[in-house]
């Protein structure tokens, strides 16, 4: 298995950067485009659902908060463009700090229902500062300047978030921080009794997820062109979340293929599009049930199973010789 | 001066139904320590059913609210089955949150697919013309099952044998099942009365909130503040949580508009949290470690 993951990395970042030419036509293009908008948001609350463990359901609040900060400064004022991302980003973090400062502190069900409550606010909010995000009629959302304004370059700049945000998590999830996050979701008590900063772990793993839901409402946003309320519906954070679950908790691959292929499947088997969140909500139920792990492990240990990892031994030879002269040396 | 007594007539409504999803939500956590994210949706399907079996299979009344009783009971039951003892068994504290978000999001989309996303309304079930303003049914027909509600389940969980299997189960549902009681089949039961209790609230309401598949996730979070803000496991807190959150949000949409009524509840819901976590009736609880 270690061996080969490097070779099926490489593969797997060819096969993103020549997408545009094997493509079959611009829907798949836009298709792959979005599944980066929305790594760039799933992988960073992957630290809060998949490792901390803390049940947020509601981070398309925060998404939306990103895309309408995005098109108001961009469209509106005339802010660059790059600018703009980077308050996105900045504002969403932000909001993030003020909504985990009371509602991590809370145990599981509450903090779930506070972070429901919270994309409930922002579609209120967005509906009612008309004067702002052009309430229920919406605001057209700037598209980014060239070489990014062709579906191709919004493509590798979406794609090129998502790279940025898979490194970035990965390497806090391998490092303490990401152990420390894993403490927590196993127990929380644990975790305090070892030394984890419970709460600024948390707080720290969902105000960088707010800051990647910004990002993520920026690209969203601009691959849009238009937004209205409507189109943050409460489904959507169920869907992120959704993803998370499916993938497994506890790693950055199964996520990603799990927003990957949720996001295509109902695209690409029309009756699936009909049924919508109905479908989503059944796959939850089956995953909980049957593989609580999520379908990502179920899958390692499958290959586990096919191909059983080589027993290493290691066979202890002590140099008898150089002890039995320490000992005499000792003695005499 | 008639159009604030109008507001608060209808928080006063709206914090009926809220306590009553609270009392359901009591109900099935008494028995099962869980927070089920379905509750809300069982008042949804007594609002939708009974206006499926008035107003198209022409069912009266009173036979429609026994069946839609009967539908909410149920989808209790099947809760039960599906997403609660599969899951408790296996005892992760975080599955039944995963198991039960998963159902609500499928009876609410397959409502959503069958009856339509649109809110229609409920027929009147009692003749009363539309002038009686703050007297209108659709204001004391909520009201007064949220109090009967209460008032029952008080007589069954004193006064009845069963109800005491109940009340033991909350306190402790190891000693209860080594004394002999059949713990799955008493949380069962649970769920079962959960059910028919927030598809009466439902059905009693729907006049109020239209039998429309999206007021199960509005109910499901207004009544677990309620419950919070009442305090968990206490059933008068369950109403006085309620009447504070539906009083409130009635008169600030009245003087501000009504764009910020879940920032209000979210609000009271913060500040109970940050004051009085237990709630105002609850009793602070002890972490086990």
């Amino acid at each position: 298995m270690k061996h080969s993951r490097p070779a099926l990395l490489a593969a797997l970042l060819f096969a993103a950067a020549t997408l545009p030419w094997w493509a079959g036509n611009q829907y798949q293009l836009h298709l792959a485009t979005l599944i980066s908008a929305y790594w760039v948001l799933i992988g960073g609350l992957n630290l809060v659902v998949g490792y901390a463990g803390q049940l947020s359901i509601g981070h398309v609040g925060l998404l939306a908060i990103g895309a309408y900060c995005f098109a108001i400064l961009a469209g509106a004022h005339g802010v660059h463009p790059a600018l703009a991302v980077a308050a996105a980003g900045a504002l969403c973090g932000l909001c993030g700090l003020l909504l985990g400062l009371p509602s991590l502190r809370l145990p599981g069900f509450y903090f779930a229902m506070a972070t429901a409550a919270f994309s409930l606010i922002v579609t209120e909010m967005s509906l009612a500062l008309g004067g702002l995000t052009g309430g229920g009629v919406g605001i057209a959302v700037p598209a980014f300047p060239p070489p990014f304004d062709t579906p191709q370059g919004f493509y590798y700049l979406c794609a090129g978030a998502a790279l940025l945000v898979t490194w970035l998590t990965g390497n806090a999830a391998r490092g303490t921080w990401g152990r420390g996050l894993i403490a927590i979701r196993d127990s929380q008590v644990t975790a305090q009794a070892v030394g984890v900063p419970v709460f600024r772990a948390k707080l720290v793993a969902f105000v960088a997820s707010g800051i990647a839901a910004g990002l993520a409402g920026a690209l969203f946003g601009a691959l849009q062109s238009y937004i209205t309320p409507d189109t943050f519906p409460f489904d959507l954070g169920l869907f992120f979340f959704v993803c998370i679950i499916i993938g497994g908790r506890g790693s950055i691959v199964g996520p990603f293929v799990g927003t990957a292929v949720l996001t295509a499947l109902p695209e690409l088997v029309a009756p699936l599009a009909k049924l919508g969140t109905f479908f989503y909500g059944l796959l939850l139920l089956v995953v909980v049930l049957l593989v609580p792990e999520g379908i990502g492990r179920l899958v390692e240990a499958a290959i586990r199973r096919f191909r059983p990892a080589r027993e290493e031994s290691v066979p202890v030879r002590p140099d008898l010789a150089r002890l039995a002269a320490a000992i005499r040396e000792g003695r005499g | 001066m008639d159009g604030l007594l109008i507001a608060i007539v209808s928080g006063v409504a709206n914090g009926a139904v809220y306590g009553a999803t609270a009392l359901a939500y009591n109900a099935m956590f008494s028995t099962s320590k869980v927070l089920s994210v379905t509750t809300g949706h069982l008042a949804m399907l007594g609002g939708v059913f009974g206006a499926w079996f008035i107003t198209a299979l022409g069912v009266p009344a009173w036979l429609a609210l026994a069946l839609a009783i009967a539908v909410g009971a149920l989808f209790g039951l099947l809760t039960e089955l599906i997403a609660i003892r599969r899951v408790l068994a296996r005892s992760d504290e975080h599955l039944w949150l995963l198991s039960t978000l998963a159902l609500a999001t499928m009876v609410s989309q397959a409502v959503g697919l069958w009856w339509g996303t649109e809110p229609k309304p409920f027929p009147r079930l009692i003749a009363q013309d539309d002038t009686a303003g703050p007297l209108d049914q659709k204001y004391w027909l909520p009201v007064l099952v949220a109090l009967l509600l209460a008032g029952l389940l008080e007589l069954f969980y004193r006064r009845t044998l069963y109800g005491k299997l109940f009340v033991a189960m909350s306190e402790d549902a190891f000693a209860a099942r080594a004394r002999g009681i059949p713990t799955d089949l008493v949380r069962a039961a649970s769920y079962a009365l959960a059910g028919a209790m927030g598809a009466l609230a439902g059905f009693a309401a729907a006049q109020l909130t239209f039998a429309y598949f999206a007021i199960g996730l509005t109910l499901t979070l207004n009544g677990f503040i309620a419950l919070a803000v009442g305090g968990l496991g206490s059933n008068p807190g369950a109403l006085v949580g309620g009447l504070v959150l539906g009083v409130l949000s009635a008169v600030t949409t009245y003087f501000i508009g009504g764009e910020f009524q879940q920032t209000v509840a979210v609000g009271l819901l913060m500040i109970v949290l940050l004051v009085r976590p237990q709630g105002l009736f609850g009793h602070p609880d002890v972490r086990p470690v």
